[in-house]
């Protein structure tokens, strides 16, 4: 018998039709609540046997799913100290991120000309493959957590800066005007209306960033480090470990995946061309 | 309290196309303006260097003993634009109040002017919870909300329907005799400029000039028995003739 009916059938004993209509909305939000978050991991867990299935490798290069969780609790401490040093360098890399890209947008913002001066340079240090930049790196810092830190926050920036230039600039120009005639200092014009206006943008930048901060923080440890996930791997590839090595993507996965919807909700919450529709509803 | 505006030989030029040819104007005291004519015929240039948010390329504007800089500096003009500068994420009665922070000078109790207006019960409402002519009515408030002494009203109800612009064009008109204020107003509707107008500046087609300044010798505010009266109709008529000589000329 299908869900709707059911519960249409179990509402009419209660004799109520307002509570009836209620609880079948209600039930129905948590089914379909329970399916989205049930449907990606029921199509990558699906993706995952059928790619075991059809491609015949071994289990070392791509092994059960269940042997991948069980890696994860058994060496649970192992992991979880190393993922402790990997959050370190993201969270410190994505803040020099955003110090970085949002100063540099902001000085453009109030100074016009600094952009012509180092919009040059950024976008240089952009276009420098990571590689050559990790191996500089280690050789000026070694395996420090200012080397890591400095690689998050190198491909961080780039799209801070962008999406928060863009967004200062996307400011309703009949607004700017509003604030020219009422001879408001540059701090309130930014602050009251380019700000206000760049939220969207930055927010999308950090969901870029938040998230790949993970990863990129996990690919420097990966080349230069001997502590976090990044070196879990590593190790795991010179033992012949595939299980480790899935254990640590699905955890890095998982997390880069958390943050970015972390970030998302967060950016829902501040962006006002949403904010009162959510408070509506 | 209105100030009067002296716009003298004032002209705009983008290298050798003329924006708006040199334009001699006094204007007195809470007298209301309009500037009528084609697209592109330099009505909202005009406005802009009044309002200090474009340079002159030759002449001056003074607003009382201001220049239009220090006018601006004194937080003595007003602007209405075509789409409302009412802030997204505020709600009505605080974007009237945001001005009066900004100017840092309360001209009026926002609640109550926001009743005036006809927009009780809606103060907490947001742009895009209000209607067209509600949004233009916040607008007007905001943009009046620090007592300007002269309003710059750029084409401020293009987008309203007929029936909606002639409300509130009347209504408008009764709230300056309430609080006076010197207007310069740039429509392309003629019917509204000679109903809200004392004078009307017709312009020429690009590159633009003032071709006649019309009187409507009818005190303000006026009422909607004005539309019916002849001398309205010879106006309008006398204008809009000014008009279509010059377009096919």
């Amino acid at each position: 018998m299908p869900a709707d009916v059911a519960l249409k059938q179990s509402a009419k004993v209660t004799g109520t039709g307002l509570r009836t209509t209620s609880s079948v909305r209600w039930a129905r939000r948590v089914l379909w609540l329970v399916m989205r978050m049930a449907m990606p991991v029921v199509s990558v867990l699906l993706l995952w046997y059928l790619a075991i299935w059809f491609s015949g490798l071994p289990a070392f290069v791509i092994p059960l799913p269940e042997r991948v969780l069980e890696v994860l609790w058994e060496e649970r401490a192992f992991i979880f100290g190393h993922l402790l040093a990997t959050l370190q360098v993201a969270a410190i890399g994505f803040l020099w991120a955003n110090v970085a890209g949002i100063g540099l947008a902001v000085l453009f913002d109030l100074l016009p000309p600094t952009r012509h001066m180092l919009m040059p340079a950024a976008i240089t240090l952009r276009n420098v493959p990571y590689i050559a930049l990790i191996s500089v790196l280690m050789l000026a810092f070694g395996d420090s957590i200012l080397s890591k830190t400095t690689i998050v926050a190198l491909a961080g920036f780039f799209p801070v800066l962008i999406n928060t230039m863009h967004g200062l600039r996307a400011a309703d120009e009949v607004q700017l005007d509003r604030m020219r005639i009422l001879n408001a200092s540059w701090w309130q014009t930014f602050s009251r209306v380019r700000l206000p206006y760049a939220l969207p943008s930055i927010v999308a930048a950090q969901e870029i960033t938040g998230s790949g901060s993970i990863i990129v923080a996990i690919a420097a440890e990966w080349m230069i480090s001997s502590t976090g996930l990044g070196y879990v791997i590593n190790h795991a590839m010179q033992n012949y470990r595939g299980d480790k090595v899935y254990a640590v993507a699905l955890l890095a996965t998982a997390l880069s995946f958390l943050i970015y919807s972390f970030v998302h909700a967060l950016g829902k919450r501040l962006d006002w061309r949403t904010a009162g529709e959510q408070r509506r509803g | 309290m209105a100030a009067p505006i002296s716009i003298r030989n004032v002209s705009r030029r983008f290298g050798d196309n003329w924006a708006l040819r040199p334009v001699d104007l006094e204007i007195a005291a809470g007298e209301f303006i309009a500037l009528v004519g084609p697209s592109g015929c330099g009505k909202t240039t005009l406005l802009r260097i009044v309002a200090d948010l474009q340079d002159p390329s030759s002449g001056e504007v003074r607003i009382g003993e201001d220049s239009a800089a220090e006018a601006r500096r004194k937080r003595l003009l007003g602007l209405v634009s075509q789409r409302p500068a009412v802030l997204p994420w505020k709600r009505a009665i605080d974007d009237v109040r945001f001005t009066q922070k900004i100017a840092g000078r309360v001209g009026f109790d926002p609640a109550k002017v926001l009743a005036e207006f006809g927009l009780a019960g809606h103060e907490n409402k947001r742009a895009r919870e209000l209607s067209g002519g509600m949004l233009q009515r916040v607008n007007i408030a905001s943009a009046m909300a620090h007592d300007p002494s002269v309003l710059l009203m750029d084409e401020p109800f293009a987008a309203l329907d007929e029936m909606k612009r002639e409300e509130i064009g009347e209504w408008f008109d009764r709230e300056l005799s309430v609080r006076p204020k010197t207007v310069l107003f740039v429509t392309h509707h003629i019917d509204e400029a000679v109903m809200l107008a004392d004078r009307l500046l017709v312009f020429s087609p690009a590159p633009g000039r003032v071709i006649e300044v019309v009187s409507v010798p009818v005190p303000r505010p006026r009422s909607h028995a004005f539309r019916q009266d002849p001398r309205f109709v010879a106006i309008a008529a006398h204008v809009r003739g000014l008009l279509m000589h010059q377009a096919a000329a």
